[in-house]
């Protein structure tokens, strides 16, 4: 009988087994596709974590320890591949006399590196002028001290006469913060700023001048051996991998106790890598899962769409005598065939996708997440075909079953207002997180602990689940107590039928209700997920531009100023604008900071000025203030805060004068707060008019030119390469290399494949929803509609029909749809705008996804429909003389 | 002379399965005339249902002509000039019972007081006050009355019954067809009924005898038929 059974389903309902295989296929292969993204986004977070830590461990020697001990212990506690000594010299400051004037610094740092080090540790110092053979200042210093290439400068050695030394080249340090750390500090103390002023002399002569001093003040010279490890055997997953270096970590320090102390930096960079890991968990339950939701609701509406069907055959087979155990097995077959299939075209299309957009290798990772999928496409066509069975089964009467429920009530939840509770809970959520201002995701610095509000999700779940609730309910109040309007509405197209049409249609209120339901969610999906990607994206552009400055930024030093090409590089073919900056140094109080001076009416013409960037005030408003204020400053929050100004409050900074090289006071007015600038550090920094710096420092040089390309940046950059060479030191950067660059924040996060999954998945689900439910539901009524073409129906009559049936629940499901894609956007959004740097200030819209999904939805409403009229054109004579077919 | 409502000459039907074809209606030739009572009997498969089709336009004869010559052309005879009664129930399940029955005249167009001829079509079936029932909630006999009351409301000239009884029990046909002639009583619309039910043949004037697809006399009821 089974057998029979099965054969008949895959001979005569092909589609409908077809359309519920597609539904768990999809199913299947967006939790196996997804589970896979999140898998490899750990690997690669982990990879590219490993590949850019600079040194793994820096492992602080104490006074009288045995190095060699040291050396053996951590060859035994870990696997290092690069091991080098770096000596670390406390000075009271350089001096040097250029010209007619002598500059001094404060206090300082001198390293000691030995000849290999830079080979086993590339990435420690860049060289900007000069060699790297021989004594190396850094290039605030350089500036600091205007000296260059072939300058003496003067160590002050505490206790010991000042030592002399040349400098052969200018470098910068970009790893200073780890580099000067401090090591063995309690967890949780504030990290400590790197040196203002750094000298690097080759190890040999570092001993030379500094271990008389070691003799003299012990505590002023240490030594610490920098190591790399091997990466070889690390875990994929950042978490696991963090744990692992952190237990080697522990391993040695517990062999070398009393004798030395290690800074752990490769567990300080996984625990940021974990941290983005988990970012990237969020983004798979924001994004993911109304997805995957989504996919089980369609398959759940394909299998059902046919459970009127199958409830007649069931109660024909119960009249025959088949017992409810019978009618299950017979429900089970269907549920098998459609699982088994739809498991199967599910897993390969998530291998394709695997294959894709990532690594093969990763789909090893993601096994647990394809068996998951698997499991879950075989339980979701057993919900859909086993549970309306068995429902049927429990029904008292072959009368009963035949029924078709038009007189149902309404539904528990209706009655008990469950859609509009979730959406007072959403919005309660939303409030609490807007008005807190708390992030989904707890990273604090310095706290190896990373956790997520998993409570956040609450206002987007909620949301999404409650509204498209309320859009049932409204739909059936609707059709059923405005069954009137509706008639009204319909009549331009179905005429006197209208009446008739808007009564059918009432009495398939709960149909026409869960349709419109299914369609709003289909394009909330399609509509948030995209909205949310595109506002990501923009928001990773703002980022990198908010890191390079502009499009292509060419950046120089006071004695050789990128400023002096401007000219040049403004007629550069595909510059659209260049704008020169000041970025020169300027002491408040004792803290030595970054200061721009630029133009603030012209500024914005070479890179954007987002809102975000400044305090309690718009981009527009901030850059008017400075430019009627000449001596006007925009200063941190954390400069408000230390020296507590209030806006027109004067601040005195200390600039170096380009007469006698040497920091004078300057007076400046605090006119507001800049939170973030292009090229500024993440800290502390200052914002000012160029036209007062240079007054007030006699040089209009500018350090650095912004340049916006009118297409892409790459030629722009290569021509102003070309340009800058004439310039000692000078550098130019693009957009897209900033964008590689950037590695700590969410926008980091690869999202190309989840992307590009997602909207195709997406528009898949539009237009099944939109063209395989509407046909697989009207084709379930295919006989009411042979009925009225057999009564004599023309086919606009019959049009009339489909058109208003589909119109009904294509139109304001995409409507609804739309409005819940926006605004569950804003709240992933506004939920996530701790992980944007700088938050969005607006949605960015991508029209022509979304035209292209309107499109996609009207060309498959319009193909059902088209089916379905020529199907019922021509009236089937064998199905006028069955009860059903 | 009078026009008939259908006159049909050698026409045919015949269907290709799986390659065999199939005579489902051999050449035949006929006429149907106004206030006609015919019933078209014969064992099933063989061609009553598909001659009824043909008779409604619902068809095509693959030889032979037919031609409504008193109603019209084909593709405008239904609904308003002929009816049709339908083997099974055939009452749309999200329509209630005034609204199925008022089907043929909105189709036609005829809008105005549709709903109060729809409840005089049920009245005339003894079906009136279940006229804001929907389909599901009826018995098979009140369903086939129904659909009689949906094919009588247009008033066509031409009823086409295509074994209206042929799920009732025999009570309840006897009942349905009572029903039918009661409505036509009074009217000269013509009626062609196809059963197998020989007690319900017996009470119409003619009977169309078929048998593999041959439409092979057309007698008035045997005596002892009726008995």
């Amino acid at each position: 009988m089974i057998g029979v059974w099965a054969r008949g389903l895959l001979g005569a309902r092909q589609g409908r087994l077809f359309g519920a295989m597609l539904g768990v296929g999809l199913t299947v292969g967006l939790i196996a596709a997804v589970g896979s993204f999140t898998a490899s986004a750990g690997s690669t977070m982990t990879a590219r974590a490993i590949r850019d830590v600079p040194v793994d461990w820096q492992i602080e020697l104490l006074p009288d320890a045995d190095k060699t001990a040291v050396t053996e212990a951590l060859k035994n506690a870990a696997s290092p591949t690069a091991m080098e000594t770096v000596g670390y010299a406390d000075t009271g400051g350089f001096k040097a006399v250029t010209g007619q004037t002598e500059q001094a610094t404060g206090a300082g740092k001198v390293l000691g590196l030995p000849p290999g080090y830079r080979e086993a540790f590339p990435g420690q110092v860049r060289l900007l002028v000069g060699s790297l053979e021989g004594v190396l200042i850094a290039q605030q210093t350089a500036a600091n001290l205007n000296v260059g290439v072939g300058d003496a400068v003067s160590i002050e050695r505490p206790g010991l006469a000042p030592a002399q030394v040349a400098v052969v080249g200018v470098v910068s340090l970009p790893n200073a913060d780890s580099t000067f750390q401090g090591i063995g500090l309690p967890k949780g103390a504030a990290p400590q700023a790197p040196p203002d002023n750094v000298l690097i002399l080759p190890l040999a002569q570092w001993h030379a001048l500094f271990d008389p001093q070691r003799a003299a003040r012990p505590g002023s010279v240490r030594e610490q051996l920098h190591v790399r490890l091997s990466h070889a055997g690390l875990e994929q997953d950042p978490g696991r991998a963090f744990l692992q270096v952190e237990r080697m970590a522990n391993n040695l320090e517990a062999r070398v106790a009393g004798s030395a102390l290690i800074a752990d930096n490769l567990a300080a960079r996984l625990a940021g890598a974990r941290a983005d890991a988990l970012y990237a968990r969020v983004l798979f339950l924001f994004l993911g899962v109304p997805g995957i939701l989504l996919a089980g609701l369609f398959t759940v509406a394909v299998a059902t769409s046919g459970v009127a069907r199958r409830r007649r055959e069931e109660a024909l087979l119960r009249t025959r005598g088949a017992s409810s155990a019978q009618l299950m097995q017979l429900a089970g077959v269907e549920a098998v065939v459609i699982g088994a299939g739809g498991m199967l075209a599910g897993l390969a299309l998530a291998a394709l996708a695997a294959l894709a957009w990532w690594q093969p290798a990763m789909l090893g990772a993601a096994l647990p997440w394809v068996l998951v999928a698997a499991l879950g496409g075989v339980a979701l066509a057993a919900l859909g075909i086993l549970l309306p069975a068995w429902r049927t089964a429990r029904l008292s009467t072959v009368v009963a079953s035949r029924g078709g429920g038009l007189r149902a009530p309404a539904p528990l939840w209706q009655q008990l207002f469950v859609d509009v509770a979730l959406l007072a809970l959403a919005a309660l959520v939303f409030w609490a997180i807007a008005r807190t201002g708390y992030e989904v995701i707890v990273a604090p610095e310095g706290v190896p602990q990373t956790s997520v509000h998993y409570e956040a999700f609450l206002a987007p779940l909620a949301l999404w689940i409650g509204a498209s609730l309320l859009v049932m309910r409204l739909t059936r109040i609707v059709l059923d107590r405005g069954r009137g309007a509706v008639a009204r509405l319909l009549a331009p197209l179905a005429g006197g039928l209208a009446p008739v049409v808007a009564a059918a249609l009432a009495r398939q209120r709960d149909l026409i209700a869960r349709g419109v339901a299914l369609v709003t969610l289909a394009f909330a999906f399609a509509v948030s997920t995209a909205v949310f990607n595109s506002t990501y994206e923009a928001q990773a552009l703002v980022d990198a531009q908010l890191t390079n400055g502009a499009d292509v930024t060419v950046s120089g030093s006071t004695a050789a100023p990128a400023g002096r090409l401007l000219r040049k590089l403004a007629s550069l073919p595909g510059v659209a604008a260049a704008e020169p900056m000041m970025h020169r140094y300027a002491y408040v109080g004792t803290d030595l900071q970054d200061l721009y001076g630029i133009d603030p009416r012209a500024i914005g013409r070479a890179t954007p000025m987002s809102d975000a960037y400044f305090g309690g005030m718009s981009a527009s408003e901030a850059l008017a203030k400075l430019a009627a204020r000449p001596d006007g400053v925009l200063v941190s929050e954390e400069t408000v805060q230390t020296f507590q100004l209030q806006p027109g409050d004067l601040l005195n900074l200390r600039l170096q004068s380009a007469i006698d090289n040497k920091y004078h006071v300057v007076p400046f007015h605090y006119i507001g707060i800049a939170r973030e600038f292009p090229t500024a550090p993440k800290d502390s920094f200052l914002v000012a008019n160029a036209s007062y710096v240079a007054r007030m420092t006699a040089t209009d040089a500018s350090e650095v030119v912004l340049l916006r390309a009118a297409g892409n940046p790459e030629p722009v950059a290569a021509a102003a390469r070309a340009l800058a060479a004439s310039v000692p030191g000078a550098q130019v950067t693009t957009l897209g290399e900033a964008q590689q660059i950037i590695s700590s924040t969410l926008t980091s996060i690869d999202l190309r494949g989840l992307t590009a999954l997602e909207l195709g998945f997406a528009a898949l689900m539009v237009a099944g929803v939109t063209g395989l439910i509407l046909l697989l539901g009207l084709s379930e009524r295919r006989r009411s509609f042979t009925i009225l073409a057999a009564l004599g129906a023309r086919p606009p009559q019959l049009g009339a029909f489909l058109w208003s049936e589909a119109l009904l629940v294509v139109v304001p499901g995409a409507v609804c749809g739309i409005g819940l894609g926006f605004a569950i956007a804003a709240v992933l959004v506004k939920l996530l705008s701790g992980v944007f740097d700088p938050p969005p200030e607006a949605l960015t819209v991508p029209w022509a996804y979304l035209a292209a999904i309107g499109a996609a939805a009207v060309l498959c409403t319009a193909g059902a429909v088209h089916v379905m009229l020529t199907l019922a054109r021509k009236p089937d004579p064998l199905a006028l003389r069955r009860e059903y077919s | 002379m009078v026009t008939p409502l259908v006159e049909a000459t050698d026409i045919a039907r015949r269907f290709q399965l799986a390659g065999q074809a199939v005579h489902a209606l051999r050449p035949a030739s006929f006429r149907v005339l106004r206030g006609d009572r015919i019933a078209l009997v014969g064992p099933s498969g063989s061609g009553k249902s598909t001659l009824l089709q043909l008779i409604a336009d619902l068809d095509t004869p693959s030889a032979g002509t037919l031609a409504w010559p008193a109603l019209g052309t084909s593709g405008t005879l239904r609904p308003e000039k002929i009816g049709m009664v339908f083997q099974a129930s055939s009452l749309l399940p999200m329509l209630d019972l005034a609204e199925n029955v008022a089907l043929p005249l909105l189709l036609a167009g005829r809008t105005e007081g549709s709903r109060e001829r729809a409840l005089q079509a049920l009245e005339s079936v003894g079906l009136a006050s279940l006229a804001d029932k929907l389909p599901e909630e009826l018995s098979g006999g009140q369903a086939q009355r129904v659909g009689i009351a949906r094919a009588l409301v247009a008033r066509p000239n031409l009823i086409l019954a295509d074994e209206p009884t042929g799920q009732l029990d025999s009570v309840t046909a006897q009942h349905v067809l009572d029903a039918l002639l009661a409505a036509l009583e009074g009217t000269d619309a013509a009626l062609v009924v196809s059963t197998h039910d020989r007690s319900i043949a017996a009470r119409l004037r003619s009977i169309w005898r078929m048998d593999h697809g041959r439409l092979q006399a057309q007698a008035q009821p045997a005596t002892e038929a009726v008995a």
